[in-house]
């Protein structure tokens, strides 16, 4: 399935447009990334527990997104937006939506 | 001892009334849906087909804050312990952004079109510390008149 | 390009097991990580107090008996003085090599108790609802059994234990802790029973080396269970730092049997 950010996608025409879609999830990290992201707070640098943590749930609510797009009929997502927001202690939401199109 | 009793009664009380209240609320959110659906929507800067000249474009939104009952907010307590998907959580936010969307919509009822809608999430603080229970979503899109 | 209206068949961005299942299996996870590192926690508390010695333990708390001199605990006197030479009595059949400071406090209740450092204060009510001398004894062997056992000991650092698994968890004061409140105050109240019924059969055995028998042990518990005070067999019961008076006389009964000890006639205060 094409995905993109862009209005339209390259060398393909938008035949059907079936409305918007998306795809969320929310995600906690558990102790023990806590207790690591605790210890780097000392000297600083990426938090790669939680680089992870994220990388892992947006790729989640990606698939999600896709499976919607599937649903309605379409082969395509344009237009893409992702957010990023903290809905309770210690747990944060990825949401994606766009637009799923046909195309040909 | 009091303590605890209090706190089942709390318990209790969120997941039965909540479960109702979001059951509910779930109803009303597929009925005004399919009510809807024929309004054309998408997220993308340019109408969808080709569409006679615009007489009127007006920028529309719909908001909404939704909060958790306390059995879910207990739920999610345990699930940072664990790590993982915080499944109370996830009806949350998607009752709350479906409803403001449907708001959005319900806002120009006559519009023939809405093009680049926008989604913004935040969370709202209960006071205490880190305890986050409610978040609010605002729509936005541009609403086209032809 | 037209558009085709439709809506999903299926919500995948909800998750649809039931919310309660799910509680119950995290919340007897929780309960079994944090009843796991407890556990472990406490052994090691139990193995590392073994190396305190009383000795160390009577210079690391000597700064707290200048406070007793000030808090309104009564000055020395005749009594007082009879309480420490049947302390020092009692002492010498128990062992004890380091010297143990008796204080007597006004009060109303019906109360001894050990404090770190080497001291036991006891209050006025007590001395005056014991008749025999026995029954004092086997109250100061108690208190002194404490001592022995490095109870105190044992309990601040379960103490500190549990703090430190409550901060691990984001805190005091979040909801899960919350929760996990009552659970604690059981184990500890439990711990806090098993202590104290330890100390009187180290008193028990103290006792009987004192004076050949065993006859006033029992007196102050039924004191307390004849006087309506005593903590009732309902389920707050689970929760006391201390067993019932009943339970205590009847496990007192039980060991003297096992023991071989025989009653006698005490002698008067």
């Amino acid at each position: 399935m094409f995905v993109t950010n862009t209005e339209e996608i390259p060398g393909k025409k938008i035949v059907t447009c079936h409305g918007v879609v998306s795809g969320s999830t929310v995600r906690a990290k558990h102790v023990g990334r806590d207790i690591m992201a605790g210890l780097k707070n000392i000297v600083g640098g990426e938090l790669k527990g939680y680089t992870e943590l994220l990388i892992d749930a947006r790729e989640q609510a990606f698939e999600r997104l896709q499976e919607q797009a599937r649903q309605l009929g379409a082969n395509a997502v344009v237009n893409v937006r992702f957010s990023t927001s903290s809905v309770a202690a210690g747990a944060s939401e990825i949401y994606i939506y766009g637009t799923a199109v046909t195309v040909e | 001892m009091l303590d605890l009793y209090f706190l089942l009664a709390l318990v209790v009380t969120g997941f039965v009334v909540g479960q109702y209240l979001e059951k509910r609320h779930y109803q009303s959110i597929y009925k005004r849906e399919r009510a809807l659906v024929n309004l054309v929507t998408t997220s993308s800067k340019h109408p969808v087909g080709d569409i006679p000249p615009v007489t009127d474009r007006r920028l529309v939104q719909g908001s909404v804050v939704v909060s958790v009952d306390y059995f879910k907010r207990l739920l999610a307590a345990l699930r940072n312990f664990f790590g993982g998907n915080v499944r109370a959580y996830e009806t949350l936010v998607d009752r709350a952004r479906r409803e403001a969307i449907l708001r959005l919509k319900e806002s120009c009822p006559d519009a023939s079109q809405i093009i680049n809608l926008r989604i913004e999430t935040s969370s709202i603080s209960k006071g205490r510390k880190n305890q986050i229970g409610s978040v609010e979503v605002l729509a936005y899109a541009t609403a086209l008149y032809y | 390009m037209k558009y085709r209206a439709a809506l999903p068949e299926h919500n995948d961005n909800v998750s649809h097991e039931h919310p309660l299942k799910e509680f119950f299996v995290l919340l007897a996870g929780a309960i079994g990580v944090i009843g796991v590192v407890y556990l472990m926690l406490g052994l090691f508390i139990d193995f590392a107090v073994d190396y305190v010695t009383p000795e160390m333990e009577l210079r690391i708390f000597r700064t707290t008996d200048m406070i007793w001199e000030e808090s309104g605990v009564q000055k020395d006197d005749e009594r007082r003085q009879s309480l420490q030479a049947l302390m020092g009595e009692v002492g010498t059949c128990l062992k004890i090599a380091y010297p143990i400071t008796v204080r007597i406090s006004e009060s109303e209740q019906i109360n001894a108790f050990a404090v770190p450092g080497g001291t036991v204060i006891v209050h006025t009510a007590l001395l005056d609802a014991l008749a025999s001398k026995n029954g004092l004894a086997f109250v100061l062997a108690h208190e002194l059994g404490h001592f022995q056992n490095r109870d105190h000991l044992r309990a601040m650092g379960r103490g500190i234990v549990l703090l430190a698994i409550f901060a691990a968890l984001g805190g005091g004061g979040t909801d899960l802790s919350d929760m996990l409140v009552p659970v604690t105050d059981y184990e500890t109240a439990r711990f806090s029973q098993e202590r104290e019924s330890e100390a009187d059969a180290t008193a028990l055995r103290a006792l009987n080396c004192l004076y050949g028998h065993i006859g006033g042990a029992t007196e102050l518990f039924e004191v307390i269970a004849g006087s309506g005070n005593d903590v009732d067999f309902s389920f707050t019961h689970y929760f006391s730092s201390h067993p019932a008076a009943r339970q205590r006389i009847a496990e007192l009964h039980r060991l003297s049997e096992q023991l071989g000890f025989s009653l006698a006639d005490t002698l008067p205060k």
